[in-house]
């Protein structure tokens, strides 16, 4: 009896363990804490795939920021990539030389339906190496109260980086707050936040052609701008990422910060406006475009099943659906991003800039040059260092990582 | 092992010795071995690496390298000083013959036991300027006239770590210290007693000397402790601002896993093997010379 009964159990735990063989799993580490408003309609969208490739099974592991990037590297760098990775659209230069990841035929009718500015920020080499997930663009918040108190008359917001000093210094002395919340940590949005100004005073880290071009004009102006502007920013901006001036703003310590769109609900009581990011004094409007994608690895054994699901996860239907419900800047042109506007006219400030907005640049070594980016900017703010100097500085240490 | 006259060799003791051998190689010698031999190639984000001879430790010394090893010795010297001298006092204290004395005993472990990154987390939200205990206080005092980012300076925080690593590291010190304290022989302190040597005669000429070698030994280990220390440093600055706080283990870290230079990172880490193995070296010897000289270090 006991000799029957362990046999049939085998064969049950064959039958199924071949069964479990029979579907192949596409591994999906998506970063987040899987709690996030999207997670519902992107787990509908995979489940509909499923459905319509009974061959595959798909995996979904949500891995906090900071470790997801990470732990896909590390898996890839191991032999054992998984399918499909999100990914800070900045890293794919590096891991498309590294023969990581695999590049996408978009068809002109797909690409056609993005800006050329998003989709700068995947491809490269004549290659499109992600699929644009998550979109942001930035502006600046004030605080039109404390704008009023320092008798600060400007009824559309600061529009110049003259108009930024103004109003910073004006209320630095009149009132308790700060004019300015200056993010400078050595973290990756104290670069952001600092290409924001300096595309919109006309300024590039890397020419048309790849080159470094950090020591021009334009980049020691923006600089010098930052340097004018310290007195008036909170105490040891060095000490703040962008997470951290957030709160310094909503309690009113600041009148002033940059974020993106989803700001407008960290602001707790504050009174505030919205302007474009102000355009300085050899440039108009811009801001930073940043990207996160959907990669797929080479090397997983699954790359064309992973790349038709998350060709699908990102079809213009479902990724309307899930920027809708993520909240984010609309990546694709289609008449959703007229929609937001009408619903919430600040939205504009976030979609007007996408046309003149300017990719994170996408260097190989990205990690070092925003370290020597970063260095720079300290080095100004803690008057370490003249913009001239710092700008040159950087942009020989950049050439070396861009070997040139 | 030598032949038994008449027999062969006795092959048993090589067999017991197997197991300890292999877990060695295993789990010693070949991470070492493979180490070294990554920081050989130019190992990074790519399929295939190539050997390039010793041209990651020729790109380390055009770094800035060398101020690194600088900040390293000095962060870890003085550390290590504070450590010793308060887990000393806090040793002494321990072992006064007090009411409560194994409450206390039990009070100063805290620091130890409690997770280092819950440990240093904490420290982080008292070192902010805004929100913080340690400027709020200093304000409130009158010894700061505004807010204080700890953080943002790199004189600052190359001392607030140090504090932090410090506080971390106090209690081991002062349990260790205490131990060795209490294998005094009591007779001595009562002969002295009796003698009429004062507290600051008996500690000097009795305790010190007797717990000496403790006292080495600590240090030497707390020394190497303390240049691996990563997590501290990593989750208070990341080795910023400019740098300031970036030792040798930050900087292999930052060029091997966040640059993806596995090569370069990997000789970087066989440079921190060198220098420690030297430091203990040299830190061994003179400990030898000074025990030769004195019967025991004085």
């Amino acid at each position: 009896m006991k000799l029957k009964t362990l046999a049939l159990a085998s064969c049950a735990f064959v039958a199924l363990t071949a069964g479990a063989q029979a579907a192949e799993e596409i591994y999906f580490i998506n970063c987040g804490g899987g709690d996030d408003e999207f997670v519902p309609s992107q787990s509908e969208h995979i489940a509909a795939w499923e459905a319509a490739n009974p061959d595959y099974t798909v995996n979904v592991e949500f891995i906090p920021w900071g470790q997801c990037q990470e732990k896909s590297l590390t898996l890839a760098a191991a032999g054992n990539p998984p399918g499909i990775a999100y990914m800070g659209s900045r890293v794919l230069k590096q891991l498309a030389a590294g023969e990581m990841i695999r590049p996408f035929d978009l068809t002109d009718e797909e690409a056609g339906t993005y800006s050329e500015a998003v989709l700068n920020t995947v491809r490269f080499d004549g290659n499109v190496w992600g699929i644009p997930r998550a979109f942001s663009t930035k502006a600046l918040f004030w605080n039109k109260d404390l704008f009023a108190e320092a008798g600060v008359d400007m009824p559309d917001g600061p529009q110049t980086f003259e108009d930024v000093l103004t109003a910073a210094k004006a209320i630095s002395e009149s009132t308790e707050a700060k004019g300015y919340g200056l993010p400078a940590a050595s973290f990756d949005n104290t670069m952001h936040h600092f290409l924001n100004w300096m595309y919109s005073n006309g300024g590039a880290v890397l020419d048309a052609d790849g080159k470094v071009v950090f020591d021009s004009p334009e980049v020691i102006e923006t600089l010098q701008f930052f340097k004018d502007l310290t007195p008036y920013v909170q105490n040891g901006p060095i000490a703040y990422d962008r997470g951290k001036v957030e709160p310094l703003f909503a309690e009113s310590q600041v009148a002033m910060m940059v974020n993106g769109g989803w700001g407008r609900f960290r602001v707790g009581d504050v009174n505030y406006g919205i302007s474009p990011i102000p355009a300085g004094p050899s440039g108009d409007h811009s801001t930073l475009l940043i990207t996160d994608s959907l990669v797929v690895f080479a090397g997983s054994g699954v790359e064309d099943a992973a790349a038709d699901l998350v060709k699908t996860l990102t079809s213009v239907e479902n990724q309307e659906v899930i920027d809708k419900t993520g909240g984010w800047t609309p990546i694709r042109l289609t008449a959703m991003a007229e929609e937001l506007v009408a619903e919430d006219p600040t939205w504009e400030y976030f979609i007007s800039a996408i046309p003149t907005g300017g990719p994170e640049p996408l260097m190989l070594e990205y990690v070092a040059m925003q370290d020597v980016i970063n260095e720079a900017i300290q080095g100004v703010i803690l008057g370490e260092i003249e913009p001239e100097e710092a700008a040159a500085s950087a942009a020989e240490e950049l050439r070396d990582l861009n070997g040139e | 092992m030598a032949a038994r006259p008449g027999r062969g060799i006795d092959w048993f003791p090589y067999l017991l010795l197997t197991p300890a051998f292999a877990l060695v190689l295993t789990i010693v010698a070949w991470p070492l071995f493979e180490t070294f031999r990554l920081s050989l190639t130019d190992a990074a984000m790519k399929p295939t690496e190539n050997y390039v001879g010793f041209a990651n430790y020729v790109e380390i010394f055009q770094d800035d390298f060398g101020e690194i090893i600088l900040r390293t010795f000095i962060w870890m010297g003085l550390s290590v000083t504070l450590k010793i001298i308060l887990g000393t006092c806090g040793a002494l204290l321990l072992n006064a013959a007090l009411p409560g004395r194994a409450m206390f005993r039990i009070l100063v472990m805290p620091p130890w036991v409690v997770p280092i990154a819950i440990g240093v987390f904490m420290w982080s939200w008292m070192y902010n300027g805004q929100f913080g205990m340690i400027s709020g206080v200093a304000q409130r005092i009158g010894l700061l006239s505004e807010p204080f980012e700890f953080m943002a300076y790199g004189q600052s925080a190359f001392i607030a770590t140090i504090v932090t690593d410090v506080w971390i590291g106090v209690p081991m010190v002062t349990l260790y210290l205490l131990a060795a304290m209490q294998s005094v022989p009591k007779e001595l302190y009562e002969a002295a007693w009796t003698d009429g040597a004062s507290r600051a005669y008996r500690f000097r000429r009795i305790t010190l000397p007797l717990i000496a070698p403790a006292i080495f030994t600590m240090a030497l280990l707390s020394a190497i402790w303390t240049f691996n220390s990563f997590d501290i440093i990593w989750i208070l600055t990341e080795g910023g601002p400019r740098g300031a706080t970036t030792t040798m283990i930050i900087d292999t870290y930052k060029t091997a896993i966040s640059r993806f230079r596995y090569g370069e990172g990997a000789a970087r880490a066989v440079m921190i093997l060198v220098f420690l193995t030297a430091f203990s070296a040299v830190y061994l010897g003179l400990l030898m010379r000074l025990t030769r000289r004195g019967g025991q270090p004085q």
